[in-house]
C-alpha cells in the first residue's frame, strides 16, 4: 500500500509539473508528434521517464507517444523501423542496448529525424543530443559513499562488499559495476563478491543475498544497483535477525522506495538518477535540436542543477550529476524519489 | 464445399488479409511499401524458429529449446569475432562463425534427439531443460557482458538488400520454400507427417521413424542456430537475454497456422501466414502507438482472436466436411 501511495504521489507530482511548466498558463502551440522508446517498462524509473517525457514534452508543444521495447534490442531496432516511416519529428531514444541501436539511429538520421538519446549513453555513432546522469558516473558515487561508509566502520577502507547487479545482458547494470569497479580498485582490503539478479527480478536478489549471508557471514555492506532489489534484501536481513544498519545497505537510482528504507535505517545511501532534470534538459534544447540550429557547449542550469553541455564525438552531451541520498538529504525535493519536483518550467533554449 | 474447404485451408491467410485491410484502413501512415517490408524483416527470426518448431511437431514431438540455442549461437558467433565487452576478436571469418554457430545447434539438436528418440524421455522435458542449459552456456561464455561491436562485413547480412527486398527476407522465404518442398515433395516429408500421425504404424511398415526423428531434432537446432546467427547480425552482438519470449512467439505462429499440436498436421503455409500475423500485429501496435501500458494486453488479446478462428476453422471442418 505504501509504494502504492508513493506512485500516485509521483504520478500527481508529474501530472502537477506539467501544469506547472506551459509558460503564462498558456496552451503551448502544437509542434508534432516525437516518440520515445523507452527500454521497459517493468522498472520505475523507466515508466516514471514516460509520465514525465509525455507531460513535459506536451509543456512545450510536443505530443509524446511511447514504445516499450520489452528489454529487447531486436524488438527496439523493430520499433525504430517503423516509427522513421512515420516521420516524426524527433525521436527520443533509451537504448535497451547501446552498439545494437546504432543502425536504427543512424538509419532515423539518415532520414532526417534527429534522434535524442535520454538516459542511455550512446557513443559509437553520432545522435543529436544526449541528457545522461552517466551511468558509469553512479558507480563512481557509490563507491565514493561506501568507501566513506567501510571506513566509518572499520577505521579504514576495509572489509567486504556484496554488489548486486541486475540482470547481466543489461548495459546499466554494466556499466555502474564498472564505475563503482574501477573506484574500488586501489582498496586491496576490500572484497567485492559480485552477484547478478537475472531479469531484475526482486526474488532473484533476496535469494542470492540469502545465500551470501551463510556463506560470507561477514559482508560488510551490500550494494544493490536498483532500489527494488533492496527490497527482498531488507526482508532477508531482518528475517535473518539483523537491525538496521547491523549490514549497511547502499542502492542506486534514487527510487520512492530506496528513500523509504533510508527513513526506516535499512539503507545507509542512495545514488539518485536526477530523472526530472535528465528529462527538461532535452526539452530545454529540442526546438533547436528539431530545427537543426547548432547548440553551444557551456554551463546551463537544469532545474537548479549545474550541468555541463559538450560537444563530443558522438554529439552534443549534456551531463547532469546524480547525487548521493543519505539520512541527512531524504526530504530533499530535488530528488524525483519525493516526487516533487520544482514548480520552475522549461526554460526553452533560444 | 469446395469453396468451403478451400477457404477452411487457407483460413489464416484470409485472416491476415483481413487484419492487414484493417490496419491499412484504420491506421494513418500504415499503407505503404515500406511498412511491409519492415513486417517481412521483422518476421525472420521468429520465422525462422517456427519452422524448425513446426517440423518437430509435425513429428509429433516439440522443441522448447530453439529460443536457448538462437541465442547461444548469436553469442557464439559474437564471441569469435566481436571487438567489444565480451567479444574476442580472433582473425576468423565470417562463414567460420556461421559454421560455428550451425555446429553449435547441431549439437544441441542431436543431444536432445538422442535423449527423445534412444532413451524415450518425453521432448517436453528433455527439450525444456536444454532451454534453461543452454540459455546458462551463452552466460558462462561471457560472464554476463554483452557482446558489441561486429565487423561491418557480419552487420551487413541484416542490412543489405537487393532491389529494396532485405537479404533477410530473402533467406526466409528460400527457407520455406525449400522445407515446403520437402515437406510436401518428398519421401522425407511425407514420413515426418506419418511419424507425427502415429508413431507405430510406419515403424511397423520399415520406416527408419528414430534416424527421422534424429534429423529433425537436428534440423530444428540447426535453424534455431541459424535464426541467432541473423540475430546477431541484426543486433551487432549479443546479450545475455536475447531474443527471450521469441520461443513463444514461434508457438503461437505454429499454432495459427493450423498445425496441430498432437503431429501429423498442417501446413508450413500456414505457419509463414501465422508469422506474418503477428509481426504484423506488432507493427501495427508500433505505428498505433497506443499507450505504452496497454500494449501486451492488445497483443495477447490479437492473438487469441487468431487462434480462436483458427479452432473455428477446426469445428466448421468436423461439422460440415
Amino acid at each position: 500500500m505504501r509504494l502504492r501511495g508513493w506512485r500516485g504521489l509521483l504520478w500527481g507530482a508529474c501530472l502537477a509539473l506539467a501544469a506547472a511548466l506551459p509558460a503564462h498558463g498558456q496552451r503551448p502551440e502544437r509542434k508534432g508528434n516525437l516518440y520515445y522508446l523507452v527500454p521497459t517498462l517493468l522498472d520505475e524509473f523507466q515508466t516514471e521517464s514516460v509520465k514525465c517525457m509525455e507531460s513535459v514534452f506536451a509543456s512545450i508543444g510536443y505530443r509524446v507517444k511511447t514504445l516499450d521495447g520489452q528489454n529487447r534490442s531486436d524488438v527496439q531496432l523493430n520499433q525504430l523501423d517503423d516509427v522513421i516511416l512515420l516521420k516524426p519529428k524527433a525521436i527520443i531514444l533509451a537504448a535497451v542496448d547501446f552498439d545494437a541501436v546504432v543502425p536504427g539511429i543512424q538509419k532515423a538520421r539518415g532520414a532526417g529525424i534527429p534522434v535524442l538519446v535520454f538516459d542511455r549513453q550512446i557513443r559509437s555513432t553520432p545522435s543529436d543530443l544526449t541528457s545522461v546522469a552517466g551511468t558509469v558516473e553512479i558507480g563512481h558515487l557509490a563507491a565514493g559513499e561506501i568507501q566513506k561508509l567501510l571506513e566509518k566502520r572499520h577505521g579504514a577502507v576495509r572489509g567486504k562488499v556484496l554488489q548486486v547487479l541486475g540482470d547481466p545482458g543489461d548495459n546499466y547494470t554494466l556499466d555502474i559495476q564498472k564505475g563503482f569497479e574501477e573506484k574500488m580498485r586501489r582498496f586491496q582490503d576490500v572484497k567485492i563478491v559480485t552477484k547478478a539478479a537475472l531479469q531484475w527480478e526482486a526474488s532473484n536478489a533476496g535469494d542470492i543475498v540469502e545465500s551470501q549471508l551463510l556463506v560470507n557471514p561477514d559482508i560488510d555492506l551490500i550494494f544493490v544497483h536498483a532500489a527494488h532489489l533492496a527490497v527482498p534484501v531488507v526482508s532477508i536481513l531482518e528475517g535473518s535477525g539483523k537491525k538496521p544498519g547491523d549490514v549497511m545497505l547502499v542502492s542506486s537510482n534514487g527510487a520512492p522506495v530506496g528513500l523509504d528504507l533510508i527513513r526506516k535505517g535499512w539503507e545507509q545511501a542512495e545514488v539518485e538518477q536526477p530523472l526530472y532534470a535528465q528529462v527538461v534538459g532535452l526539452a530545454m534544447f529540442a526546438d533547436k535540436v528539431i530545427a537543426g540550429e547548432p547548440l553551444k557547449p557551456g554551463s546551463y542550469d537544469v532545474l537548479g542543477i549545474p550541468s555541463q553541455l559538450t560537444e563530443e564525438a558522438w554529439g552534443m552531451n549534456l551531463k547532469i550529476p546524480g547525487a548521493v541520498i543519505t539520512e541527512e538529504n531524504v526530504d530533499d525535493d530535488r530528488f524525483w524519489g519525493n516526487g516533487k519536483p520544482p514548480k520552475a518550467g522549461v526554460q526553452i533554449v533560444q | 464445399m469446395k469453396i468451403l474447404s478451400f477457404v477452411l485451408d487457407h483460413l489464416v491467410w484470409l485472416i491476415l488479409a483481413a487484419v492487414l485491410a484493417a490496419f491499412c484502413v484504420s491506421i494513418e501512415n500504415f499503407f505503404q511499401v515500406q511498412i511491409f517490408i519492415n513486417i517481412l524483416r521483422q518476421s525472420t527470426f521468429v520465422g525462422i524458429l517456427s519452422l524448425g518448431l513446426c517440423l518437430a511437431i509435425l513429428a509429433g514431438h516439440m522443441d522448447l529449446s530453439i529460443e536457448s540455442v538462437m541465442a547461444f549461437s548469436a553469442t557464439a558467433a559474437s564471441y569469435l569475432v566481436a571487438t567489444g565487452g565480451a567479444g574476442r576478436d580472433w582473425p576468423v571469418s565470417i562463414a567460420f562463425t556461421l559454421l560455428v554457430s550451425l555446429v553449435c545447434g547441431l549439437l544441441v539438436g542431436l543431444f536432445n534427439g538422442i535423449l527423445v528418440v534412444y532413451l524415450r524421455i518425453n521432448a517436453f522435458i528433455v527439450t525444456l531443460s536444454a532451454y534453461i542449459g543452454v540459455r546458462g552456456l551463452g552466460l558462462v561464455l561471457t560472464q554476463g557482458e554483452s557482446i558489441y561491436g561486429l565487423p561491418e562485413a557480419f552487420r551487413k547480412v541484416a542490412t543489405v538488400d537487393a532491389k529494396g527486398i532485405p537479404l533477410l527476407v530473402l533467406i526466409l522465404v528460400f527457407l520455406y520454400a525449400v522445407f515446403h518442398v520437402l515437406l510436401t515433395r518428398t519421401k522425407l516429408g511425407r514420413y515426418i507427417y506419418l511419424i507425427g500421425g502415429n508413431e507405430s504404424a510406419p515403424f511397423r511398415a520399415g520406416i527408419p521413424v528414430r534416424g527421422i526423428l534424429l534429423l529433425v531434432f537436428a534440423l530444428s537446432g540447426v535453424l534455431a542456430a541459424f535464426a541467432g546467427w541473423l540475430l546477431a547480425a541484426r543486433t551487432g552482438g549479443s546479450t545475455a537475454n536475447l531474443g527471450i519470449g521469441m520461443l513463444f512467439e514461434a508457438f503461437a505462429a505454429v499454432v495459427i497456422g493450423g498445425v496441430s499440436l498432437k503431429g501429423g498436421e498442417g501446413r508450413l503455409t500456414g505457419v509463414f501466414a501465422g508469422v506474418l500475423l503477428l509481426s504484423s500485429i506488432d507493427t501495427a501496435i508500433n505505428v498505433m502507438a497506443m499507450p505504452a501500458y496497454t500494449m501486451q494486453v492488445v497483443r495477447g488479446g490479437l492473438v487469441l482472436a487468431a487462434i480462436l478462428l483458427d479452432s473455428m476453422k477446426h469445428a466448421v471442418h468436423k461439422r460440415f466436411l
